[in-house]
């Protein structure tokens, strides 16, 4: 009975059952604040819907949205499925964007084609350092790393603030606006549909999407990582070094969260300022879990949300509903979703004694 | 940076961080209640901002410091029943549940923020005051330290060393050490496992809210969306520092306080060191302080660890 409990896959129609009741649930909750806010429900979510779908720009415009999202969800997935407890996407994806900006400044007049792939490389190398320092104070001095990954969060977060706040990238003569001048057009991610500016960021991540698949679960890497969350002993008696593996898969998990700041900076805004991502790396845990730590299913997760934050824009002028519902609505679908997927569980479980 | 370290100036910095700590103090030793019970409940952050939130409203509302702190309390109970529920009873994972909490706290404080200003200024209102202490409050240096405090420092410093005495010597206090450090035990003695560790995050929960009140109280006038800046977790962090127990926990809580004191006077001074680097000093001094206390003697044998009944 306890070993089927531990099993962290169950059959797909309880796992179907746990998405339907959670979504349910969720959006039950979710009508329940909009008329709590003194809202339309309907209203509420038809311009929601109007936003995310409503025209081709607007699916568009829901993809950009998604692509950090995927990045981000990305990055969960490979560290909590080595049962690593990292939620340092959100400082990982601020490093990523502060390294890939750096990297900028130095290639002056270089041609996008050169420029980019460096800023990009320049961007992973930025979060997964940052991210495997949490996992070094991990394997070396045991320190916990959501404690230690939440406390970067915050140290980035004020070491960005001085760099923009009159530190040496602030734009020249306004302080006030917390931001970086403009990049240069080469620095720019290249545009693959000019309706909405989706930019090349969305088809990395797709690629992303299917190349961490592919190291999950078909690699020695992909082994070790799931070995590690299942039974760290069995792969440390295996001969594994499990201190490096910890490093690595929270390396890649980092690099993967910078590709987040990497779209929002020089995909989107074109400049580097903290407020546009804020967020987006604790969006990619949710992302992440609810995508029940598969690559595609954070994928799915990513498109649902990214089209659900663009929604809100347009929701919130057409209703006095904030933006805001989308984020709660996330913590409410993923709460229901946590106590879903062990409810189904409990019900294979206690139906077993009745069979033997 | 000479400037920090003058009489008037360090006396200021102290007094200050003595009525900090409340706020990480009181998060601190209910997550030491909680965690003694066997719950490693990361949903601190989450229910200290809840606090906030709560507080922030009744006292804008009705403008009752007292009214404010209770209901605060109470949405702490409620938010300690919604993760008692998910780690005892349906034993979902103690840190993926803290997690989820965390981000749906976030999430539905700003929105219900959002909702309650309905787009316009927040309101504001006036810090309750401190509470001097007669005679005492006029002794020198320790007197504005210690004994000029708002009401809630005292109580919570006050209750150091009575949860220290709860937990260690009395036999309901066993009984939440026992839940934590071997539940079957307590089960065979026809004692039951859920109820204590259910109280004990009831009781952190409600006290971690408390904390959260009293920093929207007795330091903020308006709310703003993630006020609690990371204070749930120094709170986590010193209670592992402070190797569960109470005495040692307030100590990380006091450097943590003093640092924050520090950031804060730095920033009134102009100091040549960017302000962004003192504020940082909490987050960086809670790694350090992780990774150069590393006893972890005091860690109970089934922190984190789903009890199953057989």
């Amino acid at each position: 009975m306890i070993k089927l409990e531990r099993r962290t896959s169950i059959g797909w129609f309880a796992q179907l059952s746990a998405y339907v009741i959670a979504i349910g649930l969720g959006l039950l909750v979710s009508a329940l604040l909009i008329i709590a806010s003194g809202a339309s429900v309907a209203e509420g979510f038809g311009a929601l819907y109007e936003g995310a779908f409503g025209s081709s720009e607007a699916i568009l415009q829901s993809l950009v949205a998604a692509t950090p999202l995927i990045f981000t969800g990305l990055a969960t997935v490979i560290a909590f499925r080595a049962q690593i407890w990292s939620i340092g996407q959100e400082g990982q994806m601020f490093a990523g964007a502060m390294a890939g900006y750096w990297a900028s400044l130095y290639l002056g007049g270089a041609p996008s084609f050169i420029a980019i792939p460096l800023i990009i490389l320049a961007a992973m190398v930025g979060g997964g350092t940052l991210s495997a320092f949490s996992g070094w104070l991990k394997s070396r001095f045991e320190v916990n790393e959501i404690i230690s990954t939440v406390m970067m969060n915050y140290v980035i977060v004020f070491f960005l603030s001085y760099l923009l706040a009159g530190g040496p990238w602030t734009e020249a003569g306004t302080t006030s606006y917390n931001q970086t001048p403009i990049l240069a057009e080469n620095f720019q991610l290249p545009v693959m549909a000019s309706a909405a500016k989706l930019h090349i960021g969305f088809l990395l991540a797709l690629i992303a999407t299917v190349l961490c698949y592919l190291i999950i679960e078909k690699t020695p890497l992909g082994f070790e990582l799931r070995a590690l969350g299942y039974n760290p002993t069995a792969l440390r008696f295996k001969g594994t070094n499990v201190g490096r593996t910890v490093l690595v898969v929270m390396f890649i998990s980092g690099a993967l969260a910078a590709l987040a700041g990497v779209s929002e900076i020089f995909g989107v805004n074109y400049r580097l300022r903290g407020d546009v991502m804020v967020g987006l790396g604790y969006t990619g845990i949710i992302v992440g879990m609810i995508g029940g730590l598969s690559p595609f299913g954070a994928l799915i997760a990513a498109l649902l949300f990214g089209a659900l934050t663009n929604g809100s824009l347009y929701m919130s002028v057409l209703s006095d509903i904030p933006p805001a519902l989308v984020p709660a609505m996330q913590g409410i679908l993923l709460l229901f979703f946590l106590c879903t997927s062990v409810l189904v569980r409990f019900r294979i479980r206690i139906k077993r004694p009745a069979h033997d | 940076m000479i400037e920090l370290f003058s009489p008037a100036i360090l006396m200021s910095i102290f007094t200050a961080a003595i009525g900090v700590s409340t706020v990480i103090l009181l998060a601190a030793l209910g997550e030491l209640v909680t965690e003694r019970a066997g719950i490693w409940n990361m949903g601190v952050e989450g229910t200290m901002l809840t606090g906030c939130l709560i507080a922030y409203m009744v006292m804008a509302s009705t403008g009752s410091p007292m009214l404010a702190a209770t209901v605060a309390m109470a949405s702490g109970l409620v938010v300690g029943l919604l993760i008692a529920f998910m780690t005892v009873t349906l034993r979902v994972d103690h840190f993926v549940t803290g997690l989820g909490f965390n981000l749906l706290a976030s999430g539905l404080t700003l929105f219900w923020f959002r909702v309650y200003t309905g787009g316009g200024r927040p309101p504001s209102y006036d810090t309750i005051d401190t509470l001097a202490i007669p005679l005492l409050s006029d002794l020198p240096v320790i007197g504005p330290i210690l004994f000029d405090q708002h009401l809630l420092t005292y109580i919570a410093l006050l209750s150091v060393p009575f949860i220290s005495y709860y937990l260690l010597r009395t036999t309901r206090g066993l009984e939440v050490r026992a839940a934590g450090e071997n539940p079957q035990f307590l089960e065979s003695k026809g004692l039951s496992v859920s109820t204590r560790q259910y109280g004990a995050v009831l009781f952190g929960s409600a006290l971690t809210a408390l904390g959260g009140a009293f920093l929207m109280l007795a330091f903020a006038d308006q709310f703003r969306p993630d006020i609690s800046g990371g204070r749930g977790w120094l709170a986590i962090v010193a209670v592992i520092a402070g190797n569960w127990q109470p005495v040692r926990t307030m100590l990380a809580v006091l450097v943590f306080a003093v640092l924050d004191s520090v950031a804060v006077h730095a920033q009134g001074l102009g100091v040549a060191i960017p302000y962004q680097f003192f504020l940082m000093l909490p987050y960086v001094v809670s790694l350090v302080l992780l990774v150069s206390i590393r006893t972890r003697s005091g860690q109970p044998a089934k922190l984190g660890v789903p009890y199953l009944r057989h």
